[in-house]
């Protein structure tokens, strides 16, 4: 796992419930917006279905590193704060290491404490939707080499 | 608006409440979709209470007993005559629900600030981050009638086959059964699309305005009794997918039309689509057993 979202969970895991509520508030608060450029991408095709909240996730390829731009309504920190999480965590992370993320990544980040287990599938839509499109954007991006060759 | 609600003290206007933040006998508390909302800021004074963790055991699926009801209303500072008013996100949702358990245990003076987290923020009245911590009061069960308000699976499918009303507030697609559990999260699915058979689509979103407000009362009679044909004197269930978004209806049905018999089934489809050899209808149309 990529040593900056380590260290996010680390910091999230020696909390109590409550100073994990601030946490994660503090981590939606910081959350840049979309840069003007990305705007546009407020779409459907960038939006994660599995959330109730309007979430969209941005996915640009960079040499061998991932750029990951998000937005999320502060209204739904608890969503906010998960995307934020991501976004500092793995913004220049590799193609590799995004698509190997443990599969239990939300349960590690202690999301079911705050929530209760019914309440983190969009979490998880989240962070499925977040590779699978790390996933597309590589391989377009491979593909554009191999014409460019 | 010509017509009144049935029983208007059971919503309260922002301004009440605002007026009310220092009243000894009224307690706000708000409940929220999102866990982390509340901590973002509150209206002064609200107390939170959480509708998964706090309001139902963690181990059967049920609510919790009635000593920790009574542990959970002291804790608030919440007395057994005290007006409590619910508010929160998603237009009231949960602060329906949340009304609705309260009325499990039989509390008497329950009521849902109109508009909720969102028009009270919109309006720029006053937020904290501050919580409380009230004084413990004494609070004792005293007569609770579930049964008057809840519905359990063997009662609804009495009620079903029998063609009594009743109403499916979930979103059209999943009353069609074209939407079925999410991939890959067993513990939020059904294994089975559709609905209870009899049961229309009403999705619970129609009963209020963009502001998350709460229709007039014309409005929610042209859609309950106008145009899926429903009576004050019916015997009525509603249901969604875990019984937050019914409640919702229950609320309306039973509160703002003040028909007297109206029930939440809040096993909903996580149950009722999980059952064996229970009856589903497939589609737009209602269906029948």
């Amino acid at each position: 796992m990529p040593a900056a979202l380590d260290e996010i969970i680390e910091e999230l895991r020696d909390t109590d419930r409550q100073e994990r509520i601030e946490l994660l508030i503090d981590m939606a608060k910081r959350l840049p917006p979309l840069p003007d450029r990305l705007a546009h991408f407020k779409d459907e095709a960038h939006r994660v279905p599995e959330c109730q909240s309007p979430v969209f996730l941005v996915v640009e390829i960079d040499g061998d590193r991932v750029r990951l731009f998000a937005d999320a309504p502060i209204e739904a920190p608890t969503v906010r704060g998960f995307v934020a999480i991501l976004v500092e965590g793995l913004d220049g992370a590799t193609v590799e290491e995004i698509l190997t993320l443990p599969s239990d990544l939300v349960e590690r980040t202690g999301m079911p404490e705050i929530l209760g287990m019914l309440r983190v599938r969009g979490l998880h839509g989240v962070l499925g939707r977040m590779k699978m499109m790390v996933a597309r954007a590589a391989a377009v991006d491979a593909a554009s080499r191999d014409r460019a060759n | 608006m010509s017509g009144t609600y049935a029983r208007p003290e059971a919503l309260v206007s922002a301004d009440w409440v605002q007026e009310h933040l220092n009243d000894p006998k009224v307690r706000i508390v708000e409940t929220d979709e999102d866990a982390a909302l509340y901590h973002m800021g509150h209206i002064p004074g609200a107390v939170e209470i959480g509708w998964h963790l706090q309001l139902q055991d963690q181990l059967r699926r049920d609510y919790i007993d009635v000593p920790r009801f009574e542990a959970l209303c002291s804790a608030a500072g919440i007395a057994n005559d005290t007006t409590v008013v619910f508010y929160g996100d998603n237009a009231n949702w949960w602060a329906c629900y949340a009304l609705w358990a309260f009325q499990l245990f039989g509390h008497k003076d329950c009521r849902i600030m109109d508009g909720g987290y969102a028009l009270w923020k919109a309006e720029g009245r006053p937020m904290t981050t501050e919580i409380p911590s009230p004084t413990p009061t004494p609070y004792k069960v005293q007569k609770a009638d579930e049964a008057a308000i809840r519905a359990f699976r063997d009662e609804v499918l009495a009620h079903a086959k029998a063609g009594r009303p009743m109403i499916d507030v979930r979103s059209p697609d999943e009353y069609t059964g074209k939407k079925l559990h999410m991939e890959g999260y067993p513990q939020e699915g059904a294994l089975r699309g559709g609905h209870i058979p009899g049961a229309r689509s009403v999705p619970w979103k129609r009963a209020i305005n963009a502001d998350g407000t709460f229709k007039s009362a014309d409005e929610l009679q042209a859609l309950y009794e106008g145009e899926i044909g429903m009576k004050p004197s019916d015997d009525v269930v509603a249901y969604c997918r875990i019984g937050e978004r019914s409640s919702h209806t229950w609320f309306v049905l039973k509160y703002l039309l003040g028909y007297p018999k109206v029930r939440n089934y809040d096993g909903s489809w996580t149950e009722w689509g999980n059952l064996v050899r229970v009856p589903i209808a497939l589609g737009e149309e209602p269906g029948k057993i």
